[in-house]
């Protein structure tokens, strides 16, 4: 198997350790036996929803409560459903992620000790008070899931082929195999349909599907209010109000690779440089100078206040974009980065 | 004005100028007094985002809606609210932003309400939201419908959307051709997604912004 299969692959089966308790409100007894489970990075906690229902069942205040009507938090934080759960691990779990100091950046994607060494996350369970403001309402066919799954995944598709063709004659067939593909976790059936994605016929990929994800005290430009002129007919100033976990999704069309002198940031332009980065390929680097300039002021540089992390480890600045694309994206197809202030 | 360089998509410049042009006409028929139904129109520059506001008209007598007031609790931030006049009108607020990817203007749509009677819900969308001609139509598209609920982009929560994944063939077959400026475009667009969740251009508004 070579490298990027394996990488492909140890992505898909990276798991995170999860201890789900009831909320008091909810629970009928003093405590009830909170629910372990290892939850695929890769997955969505929506998934566990109709077996935490049953797992629960008993300790309900009011049994007859929809499974769709429950909601996870952490520390306050509710969590959005359409996040992966790697996603919210790396925002919210606080845990350190592992450092690729002096490795070379693909034994660094997934820490082989993970899940040997992480405690569970500690999630709470509600069946009650669903923050409807917060997160999307699910309902008993997933179909808000799916919708919002089919939303990303064709958006990937657009940035990485500059048309959204590939999804769009998708055969029906071939849309609800990936779909349970994901649900399932049968990789061979989520991976043919992602293989097309991936190699478009008598294409090459054009744009990164990334998204970052800053918490509010990372992101330069949230947290100073906004000019009162912005919005003058606000009431109640509900609007730009910092709820807890709330975070700051940026994204941009950052291309593959790196194809004229122009498309590359000024410090780059000289001609050492230039000649090194010209029709090179794209690296995490380079695609933070883009998307967050303040931030990252070098594209080889470590930022000293805030550090990329993907599936649990800080990403290399040197990584390749295409690389990480192929072997290290969420099911959905995106790159979803989340930061860490250092 | 410039016509759009790579119709039918919108480039951040010339969506920053129609948005602008708009912005501005608003307010000078607001200074020649007006009466506009829509109660805001601003720019905000640095999110690139233009909102539009409507008051949003409450059918009936909301004593059904008590106990799900109850439910939902006060929020610290109402109690300056109250001090308004008619705080109890809920408003709808019209987010326009141009989708880094698609390069189309994308609507995103809530309504704030201190009673909390319209959480984003597929619920509130068609009992409240949809006009019964439209409800067919969108209903149809997607997994969901054509309008489902996304997280804002900007106030990362959710918030009713219409996908931009159609926009750039929408607006080739709303133009039938005929070449664009950004504003043009902007109202034409408006004009195209906006009818189905009660989002129009005042006539008054088209004119001047047009002069």
């Amino acid at each position: 198997m070579n490298v990027a299969a394996l990488l492909r692959e140890r992505v898909w089966s990276a798991s995170i350790p999860v201890e789900i308790s009831l909320h008091s409100a909810d629970c009928s007894s003093y405590e009830a036996v909170p629910y372990l489970v290892h939850v695929p990075r890769l997955s969505y906690l929506a998934f566990l929803l109709p077996k935490l229902h049953t797992y629960f069942h008993a300790n309900l205040i009011y049994p007859d409560v929809s499974p769709f009507d429950a909601w996870l938090e952490y520390d306050h934080v509710p969590l959005k459903w359409h996040y992966p759960l790697g996603l919210l691990y790396d925002l919210y779990s606080g845990a350190e992620p592992a450092s690729s100091h002096n490795t070379p950046a693909e034994q660094a994607i997934v820490p082989s000790s993970e899940e040997e060494e992480t405690p569970p996350w500690k999630l709470t369970l509600h069946f009650s008070s669903y923050p409807k403001d917060q997160l999307v309402q699910l309902d008993a066919h997933e179909k808000h899931l799916h919708d919002l799954f089919i939303n990303n995944v064709k958006e990937a598709d657009y940035l990485r082929n500059g048309t959204g063709k590939t999804v769009m004659s998708l055969s029906k067939e071939d849309s609800e195999q990936l779909w349970e593909g994901v649900r399932q976790r049968d990789y061979r059936r989520f991976s043919r349909i992602n293989n097309k994605f991936l190699n478009p016929q008598g294409a090459t990929l054009r744009h990164v599907p990334m998204r970052l994800y800053l918490p509010h005290a990372a992101s330069p430009q949230v947290g100073k209010p906004s000019s009162p002129s912005s919005y003058p007919q606000e009431r109640g100033k509900i609007e730009k109000a910092i709820m807890p976990g709330s975070v700051r999704v940026v994204q941009g069309l950052i291309p593959v690779s790196s194809s004229s002198r122009e498309s590359l940031p000024p410090e780059l332009r000289s001609e050492n440089c230039a000649d090194k980065v010209l029709g090179q390929r794209q690296t995490v680097g380079t695609a933070l100078n883009t998307l967050l300039p303040s931030l990252f002021r070098n594209t080889r540089g470590p930022c000293l206040i805030a550090a990329p992390v993907l599936h649990g480890a800080i990403l290399p600045l040197d990584a390749g974009v295409e690389d990480l694309i192929r072997t290290a994206a969420y099911v959905d197809g995106w790159l979803h980065i989340a930061f860490v202030m250092l | 004005m410039d016509l759009v360089a790579s119709f039918p998509h919108l480039s951040a410049a010339e969506f920053h100028t129609a948005c602008t042009t708009l912005v501005d006409s608003f307010n000078l028929l607001q200074a020649a007094s007006h009466k506009e139904h829509w109660t805001a129109c601003t720019l905000d520059s640095h999110e690139s985002l233009l909102r539009i506001n409507k008051e949003f008209p409450v059918p009936y007598p909301s004593e059904s809606h008590v106990q799900d007031n109850e439910d939902a609790g006060l929020e610290e931030d109402d109690e300056e609210a109250l001090d308004h006049k008619d705080v109890n009108t809920p408003l709808i607020h019209y987010d326009i932003l141009l989708s880094p990817t698609y390069s189309v203007p994308v609507l995103y749509f809530h309504i704030s309400d201190t009673l909390h009677r319209y959480p984003p819900t597929m619920d509130t969308l068609y009992k409240h939201i949809i006009t019964q001609e439209y409800i067919d139509q969108t209903k149809d598209v997607g997994v969901l419908g054509g309008i489902t609920i996304t997280d804002h982009p900007i106030l990362n929560r959710p918030v009713f959307f219409i996908h931009p994944c159609r926009t750039a063939e929408v607006m080739e077959a709303s133009m039938g051709g005929k070449p664009a400026t950004s504003l043009g475009y902007l109202l034409m667009w408006i004009g195209a997604m906006g009818k189905s969740v009660g989002l129009d251009i005042p006539l008054q508004l088209i004119l001047q912004a047009k002069r």
